[in-house]
């Protein structure tokens, strides 16, 4: 009886000290956080956001539309920008899965190693609050993206929060002309142990500076942040423009909260100290009807991306609804038809200097799939 | 101590060898039945929950696509729970009459879940609702499985109907009939009675997915077991309940349930007190090291799942002490 309570114990101890070593220091490894890619003027990068694969999906359905989407978008691209142009990059930036299991997972990966194959494209995955949120492990979720050969994804055991943070750096001629940023919001958190209420996450201190650490490393180069959840800046920005009178250029559909915490107290300071050194924009998900974007005083354009597919929900746009917000929205796109607001959001690194944004609405139709291009 | 443990306390003892037997066998299938629809149910809520969330988001009409192609799984854990039922009304059966129109009401509700479920499935598949038979999600072979797991219930409601025909020629179950176990208040009891099987079922499979989707890292070791712990009493103490408590002959039981619910109560207060301060200790570990145990909490971005997980046992607690201080006062 004594032995193997002790054999019990011995396990116990053995695995709790096994799972609390080998944490890395990230200030001391920054280069371990960084993916490499060449950079090529054109770059393109697809932004797909809020996939919400789950229990109820059709994955046949889903992975129809995400092939037609590719084709479009690769169709506008040749015709924009000539035969070579091809998507580079794609940016998931989280909830991909909500409500799903490992079978939604593996189906997801080979799909999208499938059409990386086909369009040439690599895909790096962010973290959604809700890509937490499913009958498998978190850890094994990880896993699974680190085996998948075109997906870019780093994970770390550090201190750093979140799960993943990682940047891919697009090197030309020696040196970094621009810097992707992928960084991991959170999912939420109790304010205290007996709230019966959970705050959406927030950027934190610690990844403002591995940001800001990783951005003089590649002499500040300059960068473009995606993330899920918005934080408080989005809603400042609205509330400057249509309370304030501010004059900022902005454009898309806001047609519900931005759904950050809304807490002072768990404001993140991200966008101004990053601003100030080298960000250009920053893009999140999050909230499925709203794709609206703006350019800051300190000229970081903060957008949102177009929700991708027909799962959990999304806005549809009927230009006889009056709703001001809505009516707002669609004279900065010149759309004047129905239509649902899902589909991506692109954008191209023209130069090392310069990159250009379009969102697409596409819509599959038994009549004809619609498509529209709007450009910021 | 020692009367817990005394085999003349309980019903069994008066049973003969044959009645014993088949005691056992029922009570195994109860908690085998009560394992699978557990499993179940938590994927019908992850698929509800979705809906609810569609909903929640206005969109009605994205909640109903989901819904109809999901029905099979809520007709599936219809089934599951009518075979619980089914064994629980024969395992505790109290006479012949009432134990026969239960088995035949069952067995009916068993074929005809069943049926709907598969005739809708085909009629999905020529409707073109299912782009082929195993279109996929939430399995590889979704919506086979679920044909083929109506089938199986659709032959238990068989096996049954034909049993009972042949009853009338034969009784070859002898386990002896109970004391009705409900007396008075009986709605209430029922509704009690039923939301607690749903904490347990929600409790059940969580606690053992939890096994397996948590994740033990870093600081989130201690909350993990908490949590685990908070799931696996609900229907750890449902079986204390049904296979312990009600199992005491009725004449022992007033002076049992006292310190029966002192027990009870010492462990849902540990598990209160260890799931409280392992939160406290990381208030971000619910969304980071295994939300997917708390599906309609998490779509509606609300605790609450969390706070009736780990407060049902303690509320149940309470109430059997409540009930064992009357008893003994009555004595």
């Amino acid at each position: 009886m004594k032995k193997s309570a002790l054999i019990v114990m011995a396990s116990v101890l053995s695995f709790s000290l096994s799972a609390c070593g080998g944490v890395k220091n990230w200030e001391n490894n920054l280069n371990d956080y960084v993916y490499s890619m060449n950079f090529h003027n054109n770059f393109n990068v697809l932004q797909l956001t809020d996939i919400h694969w789950n229990n109820n999906s059709s994955t046949t359905d889903s992975k129809q539309y995400l092939e037609k989407l590719f084709n479009e978008v690769d169709k506008h691209l040749k015709a924009t920008q000539g035969n070579n142009a091809k998507i580079d990059l794609i940016e998931l930036t989280g909830d991909q899965f909500m409500l799903s299991n490992s079978y939604h997972v593996k189906t997801f990966l080979q799909f999208f190693e499938e059409q990386a194959v086909k369009h040439g494209f690599m895909y790096a995955a962010i973290w959604g609050n809700h890509d937490r949120h499913g009958l498998y492990n978190p850890n094994w979720l990880g896993e699974q993206h680190k085996k998948a050969e075109h997906c870019i994804y780093i994970e770390e055991e550090d201190k750093l929060y979140g799960r993943s943070n990682f940047v891919i750096n697009l090197n030309q001629g020696g040196s970094t002309k621009w810097q992707l940023f992928n960084l991991d919001s959170g999912a939420s958190f109790s304010e205290t142990a007996i709230s019966p209420f959970r705050d959406y996450d927030y950027l934190r201190q610690d990844q403002v500076q591995w940001y800001i650490k990783e951005n003089k490393a590649a002499d500040f180069a300059p960068a473009i942040a995606y993330y899920h959840i918005p934080q408080q800046d989005n809603l400042a920005a609205w509330n400057r423009i249509h309370k304030e009178n501010v004059n900022l250029k902005h454009k898309f559909f806001k047609l519900e909260g931005f759904a950050d915490n809304g807490n002072e107290e768990y404001a993140s300071d991200f966008i101004e100290v990053a601003g100030q050194q080298s960000l250009r924009a920053a893009f999140q998900g999050h909230a499925h009807n709203v794709d609206w974007t703006v350019e800051l005083e300190s000229g970081v354009v903060l957008g949102l991306g177009v929700k991708t597919g027909v799962e959990l929900y999304y806005a549809h746009i009927d230009p006889a609804d009056n709703d001001p917000a809505l009516q707002e929205g669609l004279a900065s796109v010149g759309i004047n038809e129905k239509f649902d607001l899902i589909g991506a959001s692109l954008v191209t690194l023209v130069d090392d200097n310069h990159f250009d944004l379009e969102h697409v609405y596409f819509n599959e139709r038994t009549s004809g799939d619609f498509v529209k291009w709007v450009k910021w | 101590m020692k009367k817990f443990f005394d085999k003349e306390n309980f019903l069994v003892s008066s049973f003969e060898k044959k009645a014993k037997a088949q005691s056992f066998v029922l009570a195994i299938a109860i908690l085998l039945v009560f394992l699978i629809t557990s499993f179940v149910f938590m994927n019908t809520l992850y698929v509800f929950a979705d809906e609810l969330g569609s909903i929640v988001s206005g969109n009605p009409d994205v909640a109903i696509k989901d819904f109809l192609r999901s029905l099979p799984i809520y007709l599936s854990l219809f089934c599951s729970i009518w075979t619980l039922l089914l064994l629980h009304a024969t395992f505790r059966r109290v006479n012949d009459e009432k134990w026969h129109r239960s088995l035949k009401k069952d067995a009916i509700c068993l074929l005809a879940f069943g049926g709907v479920s598969i005739l809708y499935v085909f009629v999905g598949l020529i409707a073109g609702k299912y782009s082929s038979i195993v279109e996929g999600s939430p399995s590889a072979i979704y919506p086979l499985d679920s044909i083929i797991y109506s089938l199986v219930f659709i032959a238990i409601g068989v096996f049954v109907l034909v049993y009972l025909k042949k009853l009338e020629e034969k009784i070859p179950y002898v386990v002896p009939g109970r004391t009705d176990i409900v007396t008075k208040a009986r709605p209430v009891y029922c509704i009690f009675v039923t939301f607690w099987m749903l904490i347990a079922l929600f409790g059940l499979s969580g606690g053992l997915y939890s096994i397996f989707i948590y994740d033990f890292k870093h600081e989130f070791v201690f909350f993990g077991i908490a949590v685990i712990l908070a799931y696996l009493i609900s229907p750890i103490q449902l079986c204390a309940w049904e296979f312990f408590y009600n199992e005491i002959k009725p004449e022992k039981k007033k002076e049992m349930l006292l310190p029966l619910s002192l027990v009870s109560l010492g462990c849902s207060v540990t598990t209160v007190a260890l799931y409280m301060i392992s939160l406290s200790t990381g208030l971000d570990a619910p969304s980071n090291a295994g939300f997917g145990m708390f599906p309609v909490a998490f779509a509606a971005s609300v605790n609450i799942a969390t706070l009736i997980m780990v407060f049902t046992p303690l509320i149940v607690s309470v109430v059997a002490l409540i009930k064992g201080l009357i008893l003994r006062k009555q004595q």
